[in-house]
């Protein structure tokens, strides 16, 4: 297995977060903007390509083609799989009568990309629009559905420009050496476990042939697949086997629903028992497997998948402050979440209160003791300065509006925690690269010995004992 | 009769409370993202009290009254009677946690005394009695 230097690309959610983007761009491997934000603010999603991938800061970037929308879906709500693509839908305006219709954005993809996509999106109404494997069958199709999608990641952005500039000569020459993205990503559908079998085929047949496609850039993949099918060893092997075979030279896990620190509860953690582990072995498996001919990464991980570079994991990539789990399809409807304080310690998001809690017996009273036990980032120097009760300000909450009763944290307090995560996740890139494997062990097993006996942080810590267990297995 | 939600707890040990001197009450009080059950404040001894209503599950009781130690002098998880006698006094003991038992008539009695909080910070004990404060004003005006 090679070791990796890892790396961590940046998601962007919607361009409010541009802030973040200007400021740690310059710290970060990479950028990756998806293409229904691209077909909902054009003019903006080329433009800041232009800012932080042209020849002044080179950044690289990704186009993620976002094909997996068009396909069947499980609803959580209601836990039966949906043919109708209504979680891409909203409530719309038509003539003073209320529609419900695809949103702008995904019904602009669906037209450029054409195909089945478009047909997909001719009729709202129809309960099985979504894209099934019986219409990808053929060969003609999966050639048709490839080349779309390479061409648009190769001409969407600059053909934008295009657009706009017309017969500017100068803004024609800017056109010319536009940035190229970092590689092109196959078309891909999500793994639905009742169509497995058959989205597993699609989904190599596709990166098969967009490599045939001979693009000048490398084609990458992506493996989207329910987290269930991790504990299914010799599937995920021959998944990974046929992988190896389409050509691609990188690929992107995305395992829906898989969240790397969410393991609750005081039972006994065993890797070759706990269902939580399991499923990290597997996917440190799937690494192993995979990193000793591809680039292999994870396209919503933490920072468990960056420590995975010591078993080839190339990179990750998640949100400015979110995102490092996905589900394929998100709960729809629950509560403006509140951006929680990461703890470096446990590398963890946790509310101010929990962790405040144990500033008594931890022995923080001043704010050199919390930058020597908790952070010393520059964003935690700027809040905490002068007392430790600044700490709050990370949690700092406003009045409910009227009509709400909730309280709900000001946007200040969210931006502080969004950056102090950012710096926080560059800081232990940096360090994941200089230490060894075993330095990383024995600095989850002493972050959890501190953390695990603090009352209102305990329940928070178990993810350290199981990732400790699976990055020291040596089967 | 045994209680089946925790709403059906608030009356009598929101009275009970007020028999103690804590007057001054609110129910659903916001701190951070938890929401307190019942809090109180006895203008008398300047002492706040937060009361974690619960049917079953002590544990996550437990957990929550542990953060609310951060802003009031003293913290409580209040249960039925049925399921008093699973709840780990010891632990509660070494916390300063205190458990109050709601029996069927709807008396309370209080198992485990709470102690006073050493994690408390004033500023947050403070403006919790402004809220109160606001809260009984606004009761007042619409009387």
């Amino acid at each position: 297995m090679p070791v990796v230097d890892p790396s961590v690309f940046l998601r962007l959610g919607s361009h409010s977060e541009k802030d973040y983007f200007e400021k740690v761009i310059p710290f970060v491997d990479g950028y990756i903007i998806a293409a229904n934000l691209v077909e909902s603010t054009p003019l903006a999603c080329a433009s800041l390509v232009f800012r932080f991938s042209g020849k002044k800061k080179n950044t690289p970037y990704l186009l993620d083609p976002m094909t997996y929308v068009f396909g069947a879906y499980l609803d959580p709500s209601i836990n039966v799989v949906r043919h109708d693509l209504d979680w891409i839908k909203s409530d719309q305006k038509r003539k003073k009568k209320p529609v419900r219709d695809f949103k702008r954005s995904y019904k602009g993809l669906g037209e450029v990309f054409g195909g089945p996509f478009a047909e997909a999106m001719c009729d709202n109404e129809n309960q099985n629009a979504a894209i099934s494997p019986s219409d990808l069958s053929s060969d003609e199709v999966i050639t048709q559905v490839s080349k779309t999608v390479m061409d648009y990641q190769l001409q969407r952005i600059p053909n934008i420009f295009r657009d706009v500039i017309e017969d500017d000569p100068v803004a024609a020459e800017l056109t010319e050496g536009f940035p190229l993205p970092l590689a092109i990503i196959a078309p891909y559908f999500y793994i639905e476990p009742s169509e497995e079998a058959s989205w597993i085929d699609i989904n190599l047949r596709m990166m098969k042939e967009t490599v045939s496609l001979d693009p000048d850039l490398p084609v990458h993949g992506v493996l989207c697949l329910d987290h269930s099918i991790l504990l299914e060893r010799e599937k995920i092997d021959k998944i990974a086997q046929n992988i190896l075979q389409t050509g691609i030279k990188g690929i992107w896990l995305w395992i829906s629903k898989l969240n790397e620190d969410e393991l609750t509860g005081d039972k006994e953690i065993n890797v070759e028992s706990t269902d939580k582990c399991m499923k990290l072995s597997a996917v440190r498996y799937l690494v192993e497997t995979l990193s000793n001919q591809i680039e292999v990464y994870n396209m919503h991980g933490g920072f468990f998948s960056l420590v995975l570079s010591k078993f080839g994991m190339k990179g990750i990539s998640h949100g400015v402050g979110y995102g490092e789990q996905k589900d394929v399809v998100p709960v729809i409807g629950q509560a403006i979440p509140i951006v929680r304080y990461y703890l470096p310690n446990i590398h963890r998001r946790l509310g101010v209160p929990d962790i405040e809690r144990c500033f008594h017996s931890l022995g923080i009273r001043e704010p050199n003791d919390f930058y020597e036990q908790i952070c010393d980032c520059a964003i935690c120097r700027g809040v905490v300065n002068s007392s430790v009760r600044q700490f709050r300000l990370f949690g700092e909450m406003k009045p409910p509006k009227s009509g709400k009763q909730r309280s709900t944290q000001t946007p200040d307090a969210a931006r502080r925690c969004r950056f102090h995560f950012l710096l926080t996740r560059i800081r232990e890139r940096d360090w994941v690269k200089k230490v060894t494997l075993q330095q990383i062990v024995d600095s989850l097993n002493s972050s959890n010995q501190k953390w695990g006996n603090q009352p209102t942080v305990q329940r928070y810590c178990p993810h350290l004992k199981a990732w400790g267990a699976v990055l020291a297995n040596e089967d | 009769m045994r209680p089946k939600r925790e709403t059906e707890l608030i009356y009598p040990v929101a009275r009970y409370f007020m028999h103690k001197g804590f007057r001054w009450q609110v129910t659903e009080l916001q701190f951070y993202e938890y929401i307190i059950d019942i809090y109180g404040f006895s203008r008398i001894s300047d002492l706040t009290i937060s009361v974690e209503l619960k049917i079953k599950n002590w544990r996550r009781a437990f957990e929550q009254t542990l953060v609310y130690q951060l802003c009031s002098d003293l913290v409580l998880m209040a249960l039925p009677k049925e399921t008093v006698h699973r709840v780990d006094q010891g632990l509660l003991k070494s916390e300063g946690i205190g458990l109050l038992c709601v029996g069927s008539n709807n008396r309370c009695q209080i198992i485990v005394e709470p102690r006073l909080s050493y994690v408390m910070i004033d500023t947050y004990k403070r403006r919790n009695i402004d809220l109160l404060r606001q809260e009984r004003s606004r009761a007042y005006a619409s009387r």
